[in-house]
């Protein structure tokens, strides 16, 4: 099980990192809110693997707040780029 | 029971994180802001809903539903930031129209003598601002 | 039939929030991860604070939710959900950079918001469809669709949507047509009070 949870992370270790490149590249500031709501996710996913793999829960309660956080804020933010674009 | 629940666990770890990586994949290759937004919610909703609940396969009882309770969040609320993301990317001209096949919005918006977003500054219309 | 007193309305309207309230008590349990006698009794009075603190607008405007419907829908969601995530992910890795795609505008038939709201949800969820605009008035949803090559692609995904929107009207009781006149006399122009009296 161990070398599961190990490929599992490096995976999930590679997408971010994938994320990371659009989230530098992204020509629009859209892309890095996507970007950045899509690492948040792939972070959520990747401390649950972790959990399980050093059987410690410690961590669990801050997955609900990640969740919620990085919802809120991508909301705000495409909220902001609206404003900001319908001004110019 | 275990080894139920360890293949479980065997089977959606390797799937979710396939998905993770081909919706980063997506993310990187696809040509436009709104395309990408299709992959962005691959990886949240799918990759991560299985990585969850192959996680809760793991965990003992009392911690188990509340990962569940993440993947429902994420679940609810995913669809809700990218729809956000699309029409903020519609109306402010983040998608090549060359990249379309076929814009019918673009066609109704013409209909009703509404400039379109990108060409000029963008216009909310109130029945669409619900 | 026609004069309810009003303490027995206001308790009807008191026990539509009951669900609110379990879930949210849930909720707090279940964060907390433990049922001691302090963590029940506060999480039922903060459930109970913010269910009277917040009221939300009833949103199930007649129309019997359908269990077993509700259930159909979520199979067929998941396995919407792998079936077209796999076609998105394939797109991805094959065409990447010349991936067509099309704004599709899907008229709908159901009138109400909430029924509408979850249709542009599920539409959204499943990898390669994005709704773009909602036009509340004339009921027309405006969908990016990802892979679509042709005009047949185009009419294939707005039945699509229409098929998804047909299951959520069922899963919610308001298949069309389907719609029996209630007990009490029934006048086509007075639908709210007719609903309000088959509810209780």
């Amino acid at each position: 099980m161990t070398i599961l949870y190990g490929a599992t992370l490096a995976v999930i270790a590679a997408a971010g990192l994938l994320t990371l490149l659009r989230l530098v590249r992204g020509p629009l500031a859209l892309d890095r809110i996507m970007a950045l709501d899509v690492l948040v996710t792939m972070t959520i996913a990747a401390t649950a693997v972790g959990a399980v793999a050093r059987d410690d829960t410690t961590a669990i309660p801050v997955l609900v707040v990640l969740a919620l956080l990085a919802f809120i804020g991508s909301v705000t933010a495409a909220h902001l780029v609206e404003k900001r674009e319908g001004m110019r | 029971m275990t080894t139920v629940l360890n293949a479980v666990t065997a089977v959606l770890f390797p799937a979710g994180a396939a998905f993770c990586l081909l919706g980063a994949l997506g993310l990187l290759r696809f040509p436009d802001t709104t395309s990408r937004l299709h992959a962005a919610a691959k990886a949240q909703t799918l990759g991560l809903l299985l990585v969850l609940v192959g996680a809760a396969a793991q965990m003992p009882g009392r911690h188990a539903p509340v990962l569940l309770l993440v993947a429902l969040f994420q679940l609810f609320t995913a669809p809700i930031s990218s729809q956000i993301i699309g029409r903020t990317a519609y109306r402010t001209a983040g998608l090549d129209r060359d990249l379309l096949l076929r814009d019918e919005l673009a066609d109704r918006l013409v209909r009703d003598g509404i400039p379109l977003p990108g060409h000029d500054r963008p216009q909310r219309d109130d029945d669409a601002e619900r | 039939m026609n004069r309810r007193p009003s303490h027995s309305d206001r308790f009807s309207q008191g026990l539509r929030q009951v669900p609110m309230i379990v879930w949210l008590w849930l909720l707090w349990v279940l964060l907390w991860g433990a049922t001691s006698a302090v963590v029940l009794v506060g999480g039922l009075l903060v459930a109970v604070g913010v269910v009277l603190l917040f009221p939300l607008p009833a949103v199930l405007p007649g129309g019997v939710p359908r269990p077993l419907r509700a259930g159909r829908l979520l199979v067929d969601l998941l396995t919407d959900l792998v079936k077209s995530g796999c076609t998105v992910a394939w797109q991805a890795v094959r065409h990447g950079r010349e991936t067509p795609s099309a704004i599709v505008e899907v008229p709908l038939s159901v009138d109400s918001d909430l029924l509408m709201a979850a249709v542009a949800r599920l539409t959204t969820m499943t990898p390669g469809t994005v709704v773009i605009e909602i036009d509340r008035r004339r009921k027309r949803l405006y969908v990016h669709a990802l892979p679509v090559r042709d005009q047949r692609d185009i009419a294939r995904r707005r039945s699509d949507v229409q098929a998804v929107e047909r299951r959520v009207a069922r899963a919610a009781g308001h298949h069309r047509g389907a719609e029996k006149p209630g007990p009490g006399p029934t006048r086509p122009d007075d639908t709210r009070r007719q609903s309000r009296g088959r509810e209780s």
